[in-house]
């Protein structure tokens, strides 16, 4: 039982590491499919919008986690390098 | 060839960071309990992440039409590379610790030691855990990248190739492979599997890229450029 646990929690991490981001990522990816497929937007402005979009979101996140994890803490030490 | 050399790639380096961290595991068992458990669960692992591999594989090159099987595994490939890439990120910039092959030995080494009785099953179970679980994500790469592109061959080769290198490795050296640079590898990965990611998912859309396949090495550009600069900011130092 418990290796059927970690081998479902497995396949969710594979995609799954914070589920805000993930639900970010799939919007980006919805949005960019409806303007190709459903508004039949012209595709390389939407293709540009959406790397732009996944790099921006990708910064975004690695940023505040690494502000969250460094940021607040109580002892003054400098940060690790 | 670009697809097929990114195909390659991308499994074989994905392949060869996850055998990395399974052959620590399997040498952790072997060299604290004898050499027969860990390898008859290696096996055993093998051959179910095998049974993976043809049965997804054929039930998506076979089944799933090619605009939705872009789609939803170019998504997919998305969601895994920026998992990775993100990670990588802020081991690179000294917020996660590194992954310590020598720790992961030490751990493992400690669970066998409280483990006295039915040592063989003990063994076993844990070489097999830990190949089964480590390849889960070799398996999704190789299944992914491999049956998207139509170079499955291509994709499992790299994979096999990968696994094959480290194990002979790990033979030689007989102990974990912790000078392996683990994070730099996951970091290149992470880059390949977005762009291809990226690249796949839009195709799927009905998008066409602009010089087709050699776009992907743009997409590379504007994620190693993004990543570069994610490392950068979560470096500098925050003022109280």
């Amino acid at each position: 039982m418990n290796f059927i646990k970690s081998a479902a929690s497995q396949v969710i991490g594979l995609f799954v590491a914070d589920w805000v981001q993930t639900a970010v990522i799939v919007v980006i990816v919805v949005a960019a499919w409806y303007a190709i497929s459903g508004l039949h937007a012209s595709p390389l402005p939407v293709l540009v919008g959406l790397v732009f979009l996944l790099a921006f979101q990708h910064v975004w996140f690695a940023v505040a986690e690494g502000r969250r994890d460094v940021g607040p803490k109580p002892s003054p030490s400098p940060s690790p390098r | 060839m670009g697809t097929q050399l990114f195909t390659f790639g991308a499994a074989f380096l994905g392949s060869a960071v996850e055998s990395v961290e399974a052959l620590t595991i399997v040498l952790a068992v072997g060299l604290t309990r004898g050499w027969r458990a860990p390898l008859y669960g290696t096996v055993a692992a093998l051959f179910s992440l095998g049974v993976l591999v043809v049965v997804f594989g054929q039930l998506i090159v076979q089944r799933v039409p090619e605009s939705s099987l872009k789609l939803i595994i170019g998504t997919l490939l998305l969601l895994f590379g920026l998992r990775w890439l993100h990670k990588a990120v802020l081991r690179s910039a000294g917020v996660v610790a590194m992954h310590d092959e020598e720790h992961a030995y030490q751990q493992t080494v400690n669970q066998l030691q409280d483990a006295t009785a039915r040592h063989d099953w003990v063994g076993f179970v844990i070489a097999f855990k830990g190949v089964f679980l480590e390849g889960i994500e070799v398996v999704f790469i190789v299944v992914a990248v491999g049956g998207t592109s139509k170079y499955f061959p291509e994709a499992v080769a790299g994979g096999l190739l990968a696994m094959l290198v480290v194990a002979v490795i790990g033979v030689v050296v007989r102990k974990p492979l912790a000078r392996v640079p683990e994070n730099t590898l996951k970091y290149a990965v992470g880059i390949i599997l977005t762009s291809l990611g990226t690249f796949w998912a839009a195709e799927g859309m009905g998008a066409s890229w602009p010089f087709d396949f050699v776009s992907i090495l743009f997409l590379v550009a504007a994620y190693l450029a993004a990543s570069q600069l994610a490392v950068q900011l979560v470096r500098r130092p925050v003022l109280a």
